[in-house]
């Protein structure tokens, strides 16, 4: 009588890439450190690139810091725009809209602290400025949903990761045992409930999310509204920096934005989104306000 | 329609008397009489109301006439300079100033270096109207000897263009004794250090030989405010080119708003006193000319300006800056009842060099027992007139008698909520020393009182507490400082969940889990048909013996080609029975051949190859199996037909 087949587990995945049918050639006979050098060569030039860029970021940072400290503005609100052109950082976002405020920038001010806030709401020197700002040129907080007010708890990069860990937690839990031919106890169905709830908990955060990224501010004072997306238009009426309106449509160089109750077009210069929908536009965003 | 009578009274009475009497002459005067009185009486009554005074007032005002022809006068101050020396180009027109389009830049010889300085509007009275004079000051200097010529140019006044005429400066080695210097005030501040918002008394000074004292006078320059109302003005002797000269002196006080280097210079109007008009015998004088005011200024003078230090900042300050001091509180009664207010007030004195400029009440605190409020928070408080004051020190501390450069009062209103208040509550106050450069705390101190029970209701404290969350938003909100580092960071502003990638990354599990699925799903396939796993690893052993048997068959390894021969076939019959390879011999082998080939070739070879591995194994004269190897041909038909079965 020949054995039975013997089970083989997931187990035996675990760390070997023949279990991929993957075996990486350089021409050369595969060692035992063939995999791993692979693994380290792909870790580096994933992390190069990045860490080159956090460090002329950070230079950058320290330049505007030196700038804003002997009262160049100017100097110190480009420093600050580059390094968030090379990567957005909240401390740098608030810093910028501080240099901006005492340039006078209102709009580019308030759009910098907000977006500070949009990556780290924890930040509450930024919250403090925008509320200083806001009651000091007589301008009002974009009103928001209640599940726009629930995305602001925690930063928007972090819903994402909440959800998608929380529901692949719970399928994982639920699948898991079962694969493995374990016997399925109480807490792997409390964590796959807990994390089926928590999933759930995080949709209107995501909803809100979404509906925040269409906020923006003024970027200029005395910006006009106009009826129709041409530079003739009538302007139905003019927007003060920093008020915050949402985006509607675009329409060649103009955008459609409700700002409470009027409806109207802005020239896109005129109108900082917080979120940007590309990484590029976050760059030009920041050039813009530098610019102006 | 009747013509309505424009007088019916009358018309009633004299009708009513001609119709009655019968003595017309007597009554007809007696008519012209009341006639008379009726038309003063009717005057009396419609006499036009009093106009208001304030109207009166407005309406006796000389008015401002605009002059329909704007003349424009350009001039050196003065005409003849050395190389080097500073002369002002002055140009005036009977204009406003808003109407003025004035050029950016003014072009001239190439010698002369020209910078724009002081421009101003005022009014002056021309006997009966008032008429606008805007006046543009420019610096020049010139590197050269020689005559230069500003050349003429054009301005647009009210849209309609006005030519500015020529202007020409002499350059020479040694100008004329007659020619008189440029007039030019004298800017002076005691301290070119300052922090923002630290208020200085400048001083200007007007030789009474040039002018007949100033008007509108003002400080220029960006980043500072101008305290028009502290302007204090006398007479003193200002040693001039060695010569003591009654000069005027003007003291007002700006501050600095802007760090930074701030350029700030002085300027206002005057009334030249050049060029007297000459007295010659037997010639009729010549009228008076209106007096011609003239834009002076000083040189530019350049002040640095700090920030406040942050750190070391004290509660309670509202931006005094200075050295003051502050004065005992003092209550209007020391014996109060709950919910009656009380007027706190104390003095602030100025200790320093510098002026005391408007200051700003210290926020009212925050006590459980008291509800405080700020008497006079609709403008800041303003210092008063220098004086001598006693200023009360610390208790066990002499008291000392100084000059005091001005005092400002702050007025609180207090009402105690609770009876077990027993002192009013400390008021933080600080202000910033510039000498020192530090934070110096002089808190108001506390007041002992009495409260005794009130009309008020017991839980007024309970009415009046303020809603903490109020409390909290109504923190006086100030601009952050900067963030040390750069914070939490991010790849970009947009959130992974609108990213391409992050949908990928999200399908990521779900192939892992369906692959794992999937493969759950074959092993429990596998374990319920054993048979196909056999079949599968006897097919991959069957073609690594058939490997082996075509090599050994190649090199002519006889023996190793027989027991590899025999071997493959016990592999491709195994999963049949199900039975260890090993334990197989050639009568198992045969009946999985096709009934016809047991008794013919094929059965022959397979009991051939069986039989002589035997023989090799197990006799003491084993065969050779050379043999075995001219059936390849045969032995390789055997197989694929086992492994048809497989």
């Amino acid at each position: 009588m020949n054995p039975p087949p013997r089970a083989v587990g997931p187990w035996r995945f675990v760390l070997r890439p023949s279990n991929f049918g993957f075996r990486p050639s350089f021409g050369l006979r595969i060692s035992a450190f063939g995999f791993p050098l692979v693994v380290l060569l792909l870790t580096v030039a994933c992390i190069w690139p990045g860490s080159v860029s956090a460090s002329s970021a950070e230079a950058l940072f320290q330049t505007g810091v030196t700038a804003y400290r002997a009262s160049d503005y100017a100097l110190a609100a480009e420093a600050f725009g580059q390094s968030i052109a090379l990567q957005p950082a909240s401390g740098a976002l608030q810093n910028l809209g501080n240099a901006e405020w005492q340039r006078h920038r209102t709009g580019a001010a308030i759009l910098a602290w907000e977006q500070a806030l949009w990556l780290d709401p924890f930040n509450q020197s930024a919250r403090q400025s925008l509320r200083y700002a806001r009651k000091n040129a007589q301008l009002e907080a974009p009103d928001l949903a209640w599940y726009e007010v629930i995305s602001t708890w925690l930063p928007v990069s972090w819903w994402a990761w909440i959800a998608g860990v929380s529901l692949w937690l719970s399928v994982g839990v639920v699948l898991l045992p079962g694969i493995l031919r374990r016997r399925k106890a109480t807490w792997h169905q409390a964590i796959a409930a807990v994390g089926l709830m928590v999933f759930l908990l995080s949709v209107p955060a995501h909803i809100g999310v979404e509906t925040r990224s269409r906020i923006g501010f003024v970027m200029q004072k005395d910006t006009p509204l106009r009826l129709t997306p041409t530079l003739e238009a009538q302007a139905v009426t003019r927007l003060a920096a920093g008020e915050p309106a949402r985006k509607v449509r675009v329409r060649g160089n103009y955008l459609l934005i409700r700002n409470g109750r009027v409806l109207g077009w802005v020239e896109q210069d005129q109108f900082g989104l917080t979120c940007p929908k590309r990484g590029k536009d976050s760059a030009q965003t920041v050039k813009v306000a530098i610019a102006r | 329609m009747k013509p309505r009578p424009s007088h019916p009274n009358f018309s009633f009475s004299a009708f009513q008397l001609f119709s009655i009497c019968p003595w017309e002459g007597t009554l007809f005067c007696f008519a012209a009489v009341l006639l008379a009185s009726a038309l003063s009486l009717h005057a009396q009554v419609a006499a036009p109301p009093p106009q208001d005074p304030l109207i009166t007032l407005m309406a006796s005002q000389p008015r401002i006439a605009i002059p329909a022809v704007t003349k424009c006068t350009a001039a050196f101050d003065p005409p003849v300079v050395r190389p080097g020396e500073q002369a002002f180009l002055r140009v005036a027109l009977n204009a406003l100033e808003e109407s003025v389009k004035w050029p950016t830049n003014l072009t001239g010889p190439s010698q002369l270096e020209i910078r724009p300085g002081a421009h101003e509007q005022m009014m002056h009275y021309t006997g009966t109207n008032m008429e606008p004079r805007t006046a543009f000051n420019y610096r020049v200097r010139a590197s050269s000897l020689g005559l230069f010529t500003v050349p003429e140019f054009e301005v647009k006044v009210d849209g309609k263009p006005v030519k500015v005429p020529s202007a020409q400066l002499e350059v020479m080695p040694e100008p004329p004794a007659s020619v008189t210097p440029a007039a030019l005030l004298t800017l002076g501040l005691p301290v070119t250090n300052l922090f923002v918002g630290q208020a200085v008394q400048a001083r200007v000074v007007l030789p009474a030989g040039l002018g007949q004292g100033l008007m509108q006078l003002q400080l220029s320059g960006q980043g500072l405010l101008t305290d028009q109302g502290t302007i204090r003005q006398h007479i003193e002797m200002v040693l001039r080119d060695g010569v003591n000269a009654p000069s005027f002196i003007y003291e007002m006080t700006f501050t600095p708003m802007l760090a930074g280097k701030l350029t700030v210079f002085a300027q206002g109007f005057t009334i030249m006193r050049r060029n007297p008009v000459p007295v010659v015998p037997n010639v009729p004088p010549v009228p008076p000319v209106q007096p011609q005011f003239t834009l002076v200024e000083s040189d530019p003078f350049e002040v640095n300006v700090r920030p406040l230090p942050r750190e070391g900042e004290l509660p309670g300050f509202t931006g005094a800056i200075g050295s003051l001091a502050v004065g005992p509180p003092k209550l209007t009664t020391n014996v109060l009842h709950v919910g009656d207010p009380v007027r706190l007030t104390v003095n602030v004195m100025n200790r320093g060099d510098g002026p005391l400029a408007r200051l700003v009440n210290p926020p009212p605190p925050q006590a459980p027992d008291w509800q405080v409020f700020v008497a006079n928070d609709f403008a800041a408080p303003q210092p008063l007139a220098p004086q001598q004051i006693v200023v009360p020190q610390r208790p066990g501390v002499p008291a000392q008698v100084g000059t005091v450069e001005g005092v400002v009062t702050f007025n609180y209103t207090l009402i105690p909520l609770t009876e077990s208040a027993r002192a009013t509550p400390p008021i933080p106050f600080s202000y910033f020393d510039p000498k020192t450069v530090r934070y110096v705390d002089i808190t108001i101190p506390s007041v002992p009182v009495t409260v005794k029970p009130g009309a008020v209701p017991g839980d007024l404290a309970t009415l009046m507490q303020t809603n903490p969350a109020v409390m909290e938003s109504e923190k006086e909100l100030v601009l952050s400082g900067l963030a040390g580092s750069r914070g939490r960071t991010a790849s970009s502003l947009v959130p992974p969940q609108q990213q391409a990638w992050f949908p990928l990354v999200q399908l990521a599990p779900a192939v892992v889990f369906f692959g794992l699925w999937r493969w759950d799903r074959r092993r429990r396939y596998l374990e319920a048909h054993p048979e196909i796993l056999l079949r599968r690893r006897a097919r991959r052993a069957l073609h690594r013996q058939w490997r082996i048997l075509r090599r050994a068959g190649r090199a002519a390894d006889a023996s190793r080609y027989a027991a590899a021969g025999v071997d493959a076939m016990r592999v491709a019959c195994a999963p049949h029975y199900p039975a260890e390879p090993r334990a197989l011999v050639g009568g198992d082998v045969l009946p999985l051949l096709p009934e016809s080939e047991r008794a013919g070739r094929a059965g022959e070879v397979v009991r051939r190859f069986f039989a002589v591995t035997d023989a090799v194994r197990f006799d003491t004269t084993p065969p050779s199996a050379k043999e075995l190897l001219s059936l390849q041909p045969e032995l390789e038909r055997v197989l694929q037909q086992l492994e048809q079965k497989l």
